[in-house]
């Protein structure tokens, strides 16, 4: 992979697919590396996408400052490397940590993108996310990166995932303890202690927004994209039934698809936003379903909207 | 070049010679932070913020002594101009920028604890086959695991609110500190036949 050079730091990116294309850019979550895009990457390039993915600094192989890094560095990185896309239409979509950054350079930098899509994102901490948040942290400075695993893979993960993976969970852990360095990972839980709600600022961004939420995430429930979808006026939620906040790696192919029909989407002016709320397929391949109107998506039992 | 210690032997533990410089590194590096530590540390604390200070002395103090007792030694004569080259990379250095000398000390000894935790990875040298029982492995394991609670010392230390002015000047000191630190370790293990990934 190569190597972009900005601000002092190397960041490893890698792009895949026609020069002529649009192009996405993929955003890791904490913990995270470009190669867990692989099956994204494949699936995209296959349907005339470009496909940027990358290690954000302090992850994977680019640069891990020792001390100071805040969220800005992450978001000038973005920049940098949404320069070497050129001219054509650019989709920005980010995961969990990824996609407060991804957030963070829309309502800096929107006019560069044709969409943005957010996923297990959040505009706010929650007391719940905040306090989940400085456990987390807590484990990692106590605990190191294998605790910290440990604590999310419970947590984000399906049991009809974990099931199968449980024989192999020591191999997948592994590499991803290999692969991140606990100073680094401190470092970046840190950048949330002077955190800011950006939920005034949501209304900046005026470019087609697909939001995805996991059905049964735990660490950024409904309330927390709701926040996003309210505020962010050309925004649909999309639910991903059965899945958890790492709906990402638990479901690339149904995932992959949605990216793919939301560009098209955008890109042929079919989208329409608006604030709506939609049920994607259990599986690539089935059809969105909107929302059923006359129910609260807020709950997780059948309760009527109130009447307004 | 591997990334990882080895070829391991019948019973999974690590060759005597990667693991007499190994922990001849490790013994060097977490020997000179108990050295300063304890001249750092006084015999009566007075403030809260010296507790940290004790604790830090002694998690130093058992690094370097598991390790010197949880290795098989053998005898290696390029140790001598190792050691030697080690120990001077450890001497306090004045950070620039910072006019009163026994806060650089501070800083200086505090980016070196940074680096010596952060830039270290010694259970990352394991092979999976490497056997858990085995002192040497577990030792390795142990130093890791302490590190990231000794890390996070460093950080509230050195982005605490007195350095804010000179915040430059400290990142300098702690990026040269791993720059050094990074170097020494990665030349030693290359004299071992293991390359850093």
């Amino acid at each position: 992979m190569p190597f972009l050079s900005h601000g002092g730091h190397r960041i490893r990116y890698e792009l895949k697919g026609p020069a002529s294309g649009p192009a996405y850019v993929l955003v890791n979550g904490l913990t995270q590396y470009a190669e867990l895009w692989r099956g994204y990457c494949d699936t995209l390039v296959a349907k005339k996408f470009r496909v940027l993915t990358f290690d954000l600094l302090g992850q994977g192989e680019s640069d891990k400052p020792s001390l100071f890094i805040n969220q800005d560095d992450q978001v000038a990185a973005i920049r940098a490397l949404v320069n070497l896309l050129g001219e054509g239409p650019v989709f920005l979509s980010g995961i969990s940590f990824g996609g407060l950054i991804a957030l963070r350079y829309a309502i800096a930098h929107g006019g560069t993108l044709a969409g943005l899509v957010q996923m297990s994102s959040f505009a706010e901490l929650s007391p719940q996310l905040l306090l989940l948040g400085n456990a987390m942290r807590t484990g990692l400075i106590l605990g190191g990166t294998s605790y910290l695993q440990d604590l999310l893979l419970p947590m984000n993960l399906s049991d009809a995932w974990l099931g199968p993976q449980l024989k192999h969970l020591e191999a997948i852990k592994r590499q991803g303890w290999l692969i991140n360095d606990v100073y680094a990972l401190q470092n970046l839980m840190d950048s949330f202690l002077d955190f800011e709600a950006l939920t005034d600022r949501l209304g900046s961004i005026r470019i087609p927004t697909m939001i995805l939420n996991g059905e049964f995430d735990f660490l950024t429930p409904r309330s927390l994209h709701e926040t996003l979808r309210a505020n962010i006026p050309d925004s649909a939620l999309i639910i991903i039934p059965l899945a958890y906040h790492a709906f990402t790696l638990e479901k690339p192919a149904l995932t992959a698809e949605l990216l793919a029909k939301f560009a098209a989407d955008v890109l042929s002016g079919q989208w329409k936003g608006g604030g709506s709320v939609w049920i994607a397929p259990d599986e690539a391949g089935g059809e969105v379903m909107p929302f059923p109107s006359e129910y609260d998506h807020l709950r997780a039992i059948p309760v009527r909207k109130a009447t307004t | 070049m591997t990334p990882f210690l080895g070829p391991l032997d019948s019973s999974g533990g690590v060759p005597p010679l990667q693991q007499t410089r190994v922990a001849a590194f490790l013994v060097s590096a977490h020997g000179a932070l108990a050295r300063r530590l304890a001249i750092g540390t006084p015999l009566t604390l007075k403030f809260g913020w010296q507790t940290e200070l004790h604790s830090q002395l002694h998690r130093e103090t058992e690094i370097a002594t598991l390790m010197m007792r949880a290795t098989s030694w053998v005898a290696d004569f390029e140790l001598a101009h190792l050691c030697l080259s080690w120990e001077t990379a450890w001497l306090p250095k004045p950070v620039e920028g910072v006019a009163d000398w026994s806060q650089g000390v501070l800083i200086d000894l505090a980016a070196l604890a940074h680096a010596i935790h952060a830039a270290i990875r010694p259970a990352a040298l394991l092979p999976v086959e490497a056997n858990a029982q085995d002192p040497f492995v577990l030792a390795l394991r142990r130093i890791e695991f302490e590190s990231s609670r000794l890390i996070q010392a460093q950080i509230l230390f050195l982005k605490g609110p007195e350095f804010v002015a000179i915040r430059g000047c400290v990142n300098t000191a702690v990026e040269r500190r791993h720059q050094q630190v990074r170097d020494l370790w990665e030349a030693m293990l290359k004299s071992i036949g293991v390359q850093c990934a």
